[in-house]
């Protein structure tokens, strides 16, 4: 939203209420039903960041509202203060409290986090909110309406202008937060913590900030509630508030900032307006509990249809329809163009710039990784240097990948260590190494197949904008350069692909070998200095493949990068490869150049077993027979 | 203090039945039901509508109400859950809320929010343990709880289709390959897990006097799901030890705060249990115990033979 238009609409909410108010005859109660429908919008609006956004269910969330509301009214009430500290501190209070709440979500993930959640609602409400020295009794807390000076809002109407300007600033705050890298990183953990944590997420800290930011926003939200209603208690934010706003949200459509504002406002001025315009009296005296008949069963039946919500449906339906108009026009323009060649990309320079050749990049010694009683990487050592391209290669489960996962911190080695350009990466977590200089792709294709073309590689760029979460959500003038550069070298690089008719569309609309393009062109984005790919021709056509090799050998002759890939496509490997590590069991079994690998006896015997080997005539006759092929034999 | 620990273990019982419920979801279909004390406060109003406005017995009354609860359950299993097999089960947890949400919407509409009591089935004046008076109700309901632990316990173990219970969350497609009917399974879990609710609420009522809408949703939500987690929440005999555990960690917190100016100091307790297992022991406290005590016998056990 432009500074001018954010200024107009703050008018028009301002004067528009005011001057209804004061000079028509409109019945004082309708506002105040309109502004039960924004404070409803507020709290869902809260709760999209925290579950929209970043993925965590949250199902306590009126325990936010709660303390927002209690804050504020003990401040203004008892303390006498201005309802401007009163809605700050409430603000500061819900962010504290959901920081706590936010704690074990570090370990647990879905329906986990969401029982916990739970745990703490019940517990604010049965016990907390109902505290002697906090609410005297189950009376509660009294909120009585702001006054500013001369400025007096008690009257709905000019309270209503109030809310409708916390509602614009809840709407601006949102937009820069998912403009912004920390909103970018928020969907990231939603949509795959691996993935945004390749691209240098902080997991844990995104997603703190992300129940910290939903906290602050439920307290203010709360705070607006509890100076409209005059007075809260403990059953005010009752378990079934809780888990209604949860409905709305996920009717209104989670991550949809349109959905949820709107789906907030009809259900907050739904039920008193039908309750004011419905006379007959057989409904009438049962609307309010119609009305939570007709919520459920509309809340079911979105879940049912799509656990996204309505908006997510018809955004899939719409979604559906440009995928398919998109695949058209490059089919038009491509005589084979289903699954496209990586073409040369625009490279950013590596965080560490030019290395000198023979520099050591990587240095991976002594690695073990053991599943309970399976070693699946026994004793690794291997180095890569700079301006090499190496094959990691072996026999499946051999553990090349979870060797992968090793180096880039995706699991926890027994024993071992790895270091980058010489600094000891081993005591770091995955988010750290890659922003040490570690990019990687993933075997089963890691992107955030929700997000779009040009998201994901906004996405990948997270760590090379530098501006805090503060300006963020300030958009300071800083921050909307740093975005603008962001954006031009994802447009580059959508250019360079040749992806402009698919850039706006989620990744998961676009075929394994497309996907695997745009996760390259990703993993290249975040400026590495090793390059490790984990399978990259997977699910690539024959031709994608060949063109593979002249890309990677690009990369490595033109711009200097270090590659480390693990492949199953053999001639790939001999090809483009300078050197090739050989796994077998967890074992490095043999390092060498491509010739050297392939005349070796253990590699051979690997691949194909010994009897097989020998019938070949790979294998010279006095060669001792294998243990493992003996017993096959019988 | 012994006041304390004999009413946790009775209402322990209850928690735990709840708890089985949700645990034989959660094995069946990786998903948390929610609405399980929401479907027990539903079986307490038709139970309620057939003793107070026919003349029906307490016991027929009960048969029919659990028989409907499973129904419900079933019915939302065909019409949501089956829909939803794509999604995640976090997805389908949150349509249980709105199966929660619905339950209670048409208790308010049908019956009005005013409290009921529901007597239980059984009159007389129960024994005295330590200076607590059991009721005859809660007698039965430990028996019950005692047999129907015992009863699904052997069905889930003995009888190939519990056996295909058991591992009907862990790999889908194999087990069609084997030929588990999973469409039946799913549907057993979700039903089963009804009835408990509804036969926990049924036994439970009459002690604590009245039921309103969402009744049982407050009370015993949050307990059942903890008496669940810390039983492993997979393990149908962990949850009602963990039942036992969590029952008795309230009453007695409840017992320690009498008096004092903090109101409903159980449920601080219970939320810190709820983190606490989750974080240090996030398969169960039972099991935990279980394989504590599997790695000293057998340790005990190699000891003496070498």
């Amino acid at each position: 939203m432009t500074s001018r238009r954010a200024a107009a609409l703050a008018a028009l909410a301002v004067v528009a209420p005011v001057l209804l108010g004061h000079t028509t005859g409109i019945a004082s109660v309708w506002y105040r039903i309109v502004a039960i429908g924004v404070t409803y919008a507020l709290m869902t609006l809260s709760l999209n960041v925290l579950m929209g956004y970043a993925g965590q269910i949250s199902l306590g969330h009126a325990g936010f509202l709660a303390v927002g509301a209690y804050t504020s009214g003990l401040l203004t009430s008892r303390a006498d203060l201005s309802f401007v500290i009163g809605f700050i501190v409430a603000g500061l209070v819900g962010g504290a409290v959901a920081l706590l709440v936010g704690l074990p979500a570090l370990r647990l993930r879905g329906l986990l986090l969401a029982v916990t959640t739970i745990g703490f609602l019940v517990m604010m409400t049965e016990s907390v909110l109902q505290w002697r020295w906090l609410s005297r009794g189950s009376a509660g807390v009294e909120l009585p309406r702001p006054e500013l000076g001369p400025i007096s809002l008690a009257e709905n109407s000019d309270y209503l202008a109030f809310l409708l300007l916390l509602f614009l600033a809840f709407w601006i705050l949102d937009e820069h937060l998912t403009s912004s890298r920390l909103g970018r990183g928020f969907l990231g953990i939603r949509e795959d913590e691996q993935v945004a944590a390749s691209y240098g997420i902080d997991i844990a800290r995104t997603k703190l900030t992300a129940f910290v930011l939903s906290g602050v926003l439920a307290g203010i939200a709360g705070a607006a509630f509890g100076h409209l209603a005059l007075l809260v208690n403990s059953s005010t934010f009752s378990l079934q508030f809780s888990l209604s706003i949860v409905a709305w949200v996920i009717i209104g459509g989670l991550g949809s900032r349109v959905g949820v504002a709107v789906s907030g406002l009809l259900f907050g001025i739904f039920p008193p307006t039908f309750e004011r315009l419905i006379t007959w009296d057989p409904i009438r005296d049962h609307l309010d509990n119609l009305v939570l008949v007709i919520g459920a069963t509309l809340f079911l039946v979105t879940i049912t249809i799509n656990p996204n919500g309505f908006v997510g449906a018809v955004r899939e339906k719409r979604e559906e329809k440009e995928a398919d108009a998109a695949r058209k026009a490059l089919r038009a323009g491509l005589d084979d163009a289903e699954d496209p060649t990586l073409p040369s990309l625009p490279v950013p320079p590596a965080r560490h710039g030019d290395l000198a050749p023979g520099t050591t990049v990587l240095e991976v010694s002594d690695i073990v990784v053991r599943f309970g009683g399976l070693t699946a990487v026994d004793h690794a050592s291997f180095e890569v240097k700079a301006g090499e391209i190496v094959g990691l290669i072996g026999p499946n489960g051999a553990g090349k990948t979870t060797l992968f996962d090793a180096i880039g911190g995706f699991n926890q080695p027994r024993s071992g260590s790895v270091r980058l350009l010489g600094r000891d990466l081993s005591d770091l977590p995955a988010h750290e190494r890659a922003n040490a200089g570690l990019g990687r792709t993933f075997q089963r294709t890691g992107l955030a197949m929700a997000l779009t073309v040009r998201e994901n590689l906004l996405l990948a760029q997270y760590a090379l904008a530098s501006y805090d979460n503060l300006a963020a959500l300030a958009r300071t003038s800083a921050v909307r350069d740093a975005e603008a550069v962001l954006g031009a070298r994802a447009d580059e690089v959508i250019e360079a692909l040749g992806f402009q008719a698919f850039s706006d569309l989620p990744v998961r609309h676009l075929s394994g070998g497309q996907r695997r393009i745009v996760e390259i062109a990703c993993t290249l984005a975040t400026a590495p200095d090793l390059l490790m790919l984990d399978e990259p021709t997977a699910g690539m056509a024959p031709a994608a493949v060949e063109n593979l090799a002249d890309r990677l050998r690009e990369l490595r002759d033109e711009h200097g990068r270090t590659i480390l890939l693990i492949e199953h496509h053999v001639p790939l490997v001999l090809d483009v490869c300078d050197r090739i590590v050989v796994l077998d069991q967890g074992r490095v079994i043999a390092t060498g150049e491509p010739d050297a690998i392939l005349s070796d006896a253990n590699v051979l015997q690997a691949y194909l077993g010994e009897r097989a080997a020998r019938q070949a005539g790979l294998l010279p006759d006095d060669d001792v027979a294998g243990e493992r092929d003996g017993e096959l034999v019988g | 203090m012994t006041f304390a620990l004999v009413s946790g273990v009775v209402v322990g019982a209850i928690y735990g039945l709840f708890a089985v419920g949700i645990v034989l979801v959660y094995r069946g279909s990786r998903v948390i039901n929610f609405a399980a004390p929401a479907l027990g406060t539903f079986a307490l109003y038709l139970a309620w509508t057939m003793t107070h406005e026919r003349t029906t017995s307490w016991w027929t009354a009960a048969i029919l109400a659990i028989l409907a609860t499973g129904a419900i359950a079933l019915l939302f299993e065909r019409l949501v859950v089956q829909r939803m097999h794509a999604a995640s089960p976090l997805a389908i947890a949150v349509a249980t809320i709105g199966l929660m949400l619905l339950l209670t919407a048409i208790e308010l509409l049908f019956w009005d929010p005013s409290p009921r009591f529901l007597p239980g089935p059984l009159e007389g004046d129960g024994i005295r343990v330590a200076g607590l008076v059991i009721s005859p109700t809660q007698l039965l309901s430990l028996v019950v709880v005692a047999g129907l632990g015992y009863g699904l316990t052997q069905f889930l173990r003995r009888t190939d289709f519990g056996l295909g219970v058991q591992a009907a969350a862990m790999d889908p497609a194999a087990l069609r390959l084997v030929g588990v009917p999973l469409a039946e399974v799913s549907g057993f879990v979700w039903a089963t897990g009804g009835m408990l609710a509804a036969i926990a609420a049924l036994l439970v009522e009459p002690t604590i006097g009245a039921f309103g809408p969402g009744f049982m949703t407050q009370a015993f939500f949050v307990p059942s799901l903890a008496a669940a987690l810390v039983g492993g929440l997979d393990d149908v005999n962990g949850a009602f030890v963990g039942g036992i555990v969590v029952g008795v960690l309230s009453e007695l917190t409840s017992w320690a705060f009498l008096g004092s100016s903090v109101p409903g100091a159980s449920t601080v307790a219970v939320f810190i249990l709820i983190v606490v297992v989750l974080l240090v022991v996030p398969g169960g406290l039972v099991g935990a115990l279980r394989e504590r005590l599997r790695t000293n016998l057998l340790a005990t056990a190699t000891g003496g033979l070498s």
